[in-house]
C-alpha cells in the first residue's frame, strides 16, 4: 500500500475527509470537555458546609470556612485606615479635634480618652486600649462594669448562655477579660443553622417586649437594620433591675425621640454622672445612630443600614452581602450610586455640605455649654444654694443631652440632617436659657460680670484645666496592655483548644 | 511553470498529512469556541444575546417588565440606526469592550452607561418619539425651539424608563432571565447521566 500522502496526491478527497474528520473529533472532544467542566461546577455551586458549629461558636474564622466571600470581606474591617472629612474608620482623637469635649465630660471617663472607634474587627482591641476602661492590675479594678463588653464580641452571647444575662453584667470589667476575646462577628447577627439574621443581645429584645413589638414579625429588610440596632443605639445602665448589677437598657419606653428619652430619664431621676465643674446631673448620650436614622429620608424610603454600609455584590453570578462594614463614603460606587446616578464627587460634596452645616451650630453649642459649666462652677464657689442652682443645672443637663445626642451618633448629620439640626438648635436655646438663669444667680451673689472662658485650645490644656493626670493614666494603661492582656489571650487560647470541632 | 497563488501555500509532500490534521484541530476548536460562546447570536437583534453575559440580567429583567418590551429590543436603543455600517461598527466596538471586561472580571458592581452610548440612546429616543418632541407649528414660529426641546437627555426626567432606578448587578436577584443554557447537546448529557 502506498503511503497516505501519495494516495492524497492522486485522490484529494482523502485529504478532505481527513481534515473534516479531525475537525469533527476535536469539536466533539470540546463538547465532552464542556460536559466534564459543567459536572465539576455542579459541586462548586451546591452549598457544602466545610465545618459544623453551634450558635455559640465565638471564633469567626470557623464560621468563615463555610462562607469565604462574606468572611474575607469582613476581615477588611481590620484595615481601619479610611478617613472622611469628619469620621471614617481611622482612630481619630476626638478630644484633640474638639478640646471643649474634655470640659463637657469633666468627671466622666470620656474626658480621659475619646478615640473614634475602628472597624468591627478591632472592637476588642479598642476597648482594651481606651483609657476609659482603666488599668485594672495589682489589685485595682476597672472603673467600668462588665456590661461594657456587651457589644464587643460573639463571646458575649456564649457567656450569657452559660451564666445568665444579669450575671454576665455583674462585676467590674477586667473579670471577663479572659472570656471576651473574639471581635464582633458572625454569631452576633446570624443564626448558626439557617444563617438568617437574628438578635443575639437581650437589651433590644427586652425593649421590643416592653413597647409591645414582636421581633418575630419584623421583615427581613427591617432586620437588616435591627441587627445593627442591637448596639448602635442610645442605652444606659439600670441599677434597679437586679441588685448590684448595671443592667443594660434602652430608654425607648416613651418613644424614640430625643425629648421622649429625656422625659424617660427625668422621670426616673437617672443621671450617668454628676458634672465635676457645674455639679449638674448629666446624661451621656451613647450613639443613637438607629434612632436618628429612623427620622431620615432614607429610612422613610425603606433603605436599611446594610443597603449603604454593607451593599450587595455579585461575583460570578453569586449575590452576596459585602461584609466590609464601613463608611459608604469609602464605597460610593456600590452604595450611593445604586440609586443616585450622579458623579462620585458630586455625591461626596452633598454629604460634606450637610455635615459642614450641622457642625457649625454644634461647635457653637459646645462653646455655650463650656460657658455654662464654668459659670455654674463660679456660682457654687460664691456660695449659691442648691435651690437657686437647680433650674439652671437642669437646663445644662437637657442642653448637653441634646448636644451629645447629635454628636455621638457619628452619621447623624447625614442620616437625618433636619432632625439633627432641630436637636442642636433646641439645645442652643436651652443652654442660653440656663446661662440667663446662672447670670441671675451670679448677680444675686454680687458677681455681675462675665466669667472668663478657660484656655482649652488643646486637649492637653483642657485636661489640665479639669485636673486630669494624663501621664499617669497613659503609663498605667501601657503596663496593663503589656502585662495583663497577653495573659487574657493565653487563657482564651487554652479554653478554645477544648472546643469541639 | 508558475504555481497559482493558492498552490504557493501548499506544504511539501511529507508535511501534507500533519498539516491537514493541524488545520482540522484549529478549525474544530474555532467552531467549538463559536458554539460555546453562543457567538452567532450576536449577529441577531434578539435581546437574549445580551444576557449571554449574566451581569446583564438586571437590564434584561427590567426591560422585559417595561412597556418598551413590546416595541423595542436592546439594539433598537443601544446601537445607532443612522446607517447599517455605523450600526455594526458600534455594535462590534461596544460588544468587544463588554466581552473583554466581562472575561477579565473587571466589571463594576454598579454599571454606568458611557458618553458615546448615551448619545446613541438619546438619538434613538428621538428617532421613535420625534412627534412627541417637536411641534411643526411652534417650530416655525419660535426661535431655538428645537434646541430647547432637545438640550436635555430624555432620562433626566424619565428616570425609570425603562430599566428602573435601582442599578446594581445584584438589583434583581430572583428575576427569571433567559440566561444562556448549557451548550452541551442533550445526547451527550444523556450519555453521561447518572443511573436513576
Amino acid at each position: 500500500m502506498k503511503p497516505l500522502r501519495e494516495q492524497i496526491k492522486t485522490k484529494p478527497w482523502i485529504g478532505w475527509v481527513l481534515f473534516l474528520a479531525t475537525m469533527g473529533i476535536v469539536f466533539l472532544l470540546g463538547l465532552l470537555a464542556s460536559s466534564i467542566i459543567e459536572r465539576r461546577s455542579e459541586a462548586q455551586f451546591a452549598y457544602t458546609p466545610e465545618v459544623e458549629y453551634s450558635q455559640f461558636e465565638p471564633r469567626n474564622e470557623i464560621w468563615g470556612q463555610n462562607f469565604p466571600r462574606e468572611y474575607q470581606s469582613y476581615l477588611q474591617t481590620h484595615q481601619s485606615n479610611f478617613r472622611s472629612k469628619y469620621n471614617g474608620s481611622a482612630p481619630i482623637d476626638m478630644l484633640e479635634e474638639q478640646p471643649e469635649m474634655v470640659v463637657l465630660w469633666a468627671g466622666y471617663g470620656f474626658s480621659k480618652d475619646y478615640t473614634q472607634a475602628r472597624g468591627h474587627h478591632r472592637a476588642v482591641d479598642d476597648i482594651r486600649e481606651t483609657l476609659r476602661t482603666g488599668a485594672p492590675m495589682d489589685g485595682q479594678t476597672s472603673p467600668m462594669p462588665n456590661t461594657c463588653w456587651t457589644c464587643k464580641s460573639p463571646d458575649v452571647p456564649r457567656v450569657m448562655n452559660e451564666i445568665g444575662v444579669a450575671e454576665f453584667y455583674r462585676g467590674s470589667w477586667e473579670t471577663r477579660g479572659e472570656q471576651i476575646v473574639n471581635p464582633i462577628g458572625c454569631g452576633d447577627c446570624h443564626d448558626a443553622q439557617t444563617m438568617n439574621l437574628q438578635i443575639s443581645r437581650p437589651a433590644l429584645l427586652e425593649a421590643f417586649e416592653r413597647t409591645g413589638r414582636d421581633i418575630e414579625s419584623v421583615t427581613h429588610q427591617e432586620m437588616r437594620s435591627l441587627v445593627c440596632a442591637q448596639c448602635h443605639v442610645e442605652y444606659y445602665f439600670n441599677e434597679n433591675i437586679v441588685e448590684g448589677v448595671p443592667y443594660l437598657r434602652f430608654p425607648w419606653d416613651n418613644g424614640l425621640s430625643v425629648e421622649e428619652m429625656e422625659t424617660y430619664y427625668d422621670n426616673m431621676e437617672f443621671s450617668d454622672w454628676t458634672h465635676q465643674l457645674s455639679r449638674a446631673p448629666m446624661l451621656k448620650a451613647q450613639h443613637p445612630g438607629y434612632e436618628v436614622y429612623l427620622t431620615g429620608t432614607h429610612a422613610s424610603r425603606g433603605v436599611s443600614c446594610a443597603d449603604c454600609h454593607m451593599p450587595y455584590m455579585s461575583e460570578g453570578g453569586q449575590k452576596f452581602t459585602d461584609h466590609h462594614v464601613q463608611s459608604p463614603l469609602n464605597n460610593i460606587a456600590n452604595s450611593c450610586q445604586v440609586c443616585h446616578r450622579e458623579e462620585t464627587d458630586r455625591l461626596v460634596k452633598d454629604v460634606y455640605s450637610r455635615q459642614d452645616k450641622i457642625i457649625q451650630n454644634r461647635d457653637k453649642l459646645e462653646e455655650i455649654l463650656v460657658h455654662a459649666h464654668v459659670e455654674a462652677k463660679k456660682a457654687w464657689e460664691l456660695g449659691a444654694t442648691e435651690e437657686a442652682m437647680n433650674p439652671a443645672l437642669m437646663g445644662i443637663r437637657h442642653a448637653q443631652w441634646r448636644w451629645d445626642y447629635a454628636a455621638a451618633g457619628h452619621g447623624n448629620s447625614f442620616h437625618s440632617p433636619v432632625e439633627t439640626g432641630r436637636i442642636i438648635s433646641s439645645g442652643i436655646a436651652l443652654a442660653q436659657e440656663a446661662r440667663i438663669k446662672l447670670s441671675r444667680v451670679l448677680a444675686n451673689l454680687g458677681h455681675n460680670k462675665p466669667v472668663p472662658y478657660p484656655d482649652i485650645s488643646t486637649k492637653a490644656k483642657a485636661q489640665a484645666f479639669i485636673g486630669l493626670d494624663m501621664d499617669n493614666l497613659n503609663r498605667e494603661k501601657e503596663e496593663f496592655l503589656e502585662q495583663i492582656v497577653p495573659t487574657w489571650d493565653a487563657a482564651a487560647a487554652e479554653r478554645e483548644e477544648t472546643y469541639e470541632r | 511553470m508558475k504555481k497559482s497563488w493558492i498552490r504557493q501555500w501548499e506544504p511539501p509532500g511529507p508535511w501534507k498529512v500533519p498539516v491537514i490534521i493541524l488545520l482540522g484541530i484549529f478549525f474544530g476548536l474555532g467552531i467549538f469556541i463559536l458554539k460555546i460562546s453562543n457567538a452567532p447570536s450576536y449577529l441577531s437583534d434578539e435581546p437574549e444575546a445580551c444576557v449571554n453575559c449574566h451581569i446583564m440580567a438586571p437590564q434584561y429583567a427590567t426591560w422585559s417588565h417595561s412597556s418598551h418590551r413590546e416595541w423595542a429590543h436592546c439594539n433598537d436603543c443601544h446601537v445607532p440606526h443612522n446607517n447599517v455600517f455605523n450600526k455594526y461598527y458600534f455594535k462590534a466596538k461596544d460588544g468587544l469592550r463588554h466581552a473583554t471586561l466581562f472575561t477579565l472580571g473587571k466589571e463594576p458592581q454598579v454599571i454606568f452607561i458611557h458618553e458615546p452610548g448615551k448619545k446613541v440612546v438619546h438619538n434613538n429616543c428621538i428617532r421613535c418619539h420625534e412627534e412627541l418632541l417637536t411641534d411643526s407649528k411652534l417650530l416655525a414660529r419660535t426661535e431655538s425651539y428645537h434646541h430647547y426641546r432637545t438640550d436635555r437627555r430624555c432620562w433626566e426626567c424619565h428616570r425609570e424608563t425603562p430599566h428602573g432606578r435601582v442599578n446594581s448587578l445584584s438589583s434583581v436577584p430572583f428575576a427569571r432571565v433567559p440566561l444562556p443554557e448549557s451548550q452541551v447537546p442533550e445526547w451527550i448529557k444523556k450519555l453521561f447521566q447518572p443511573k436513576q
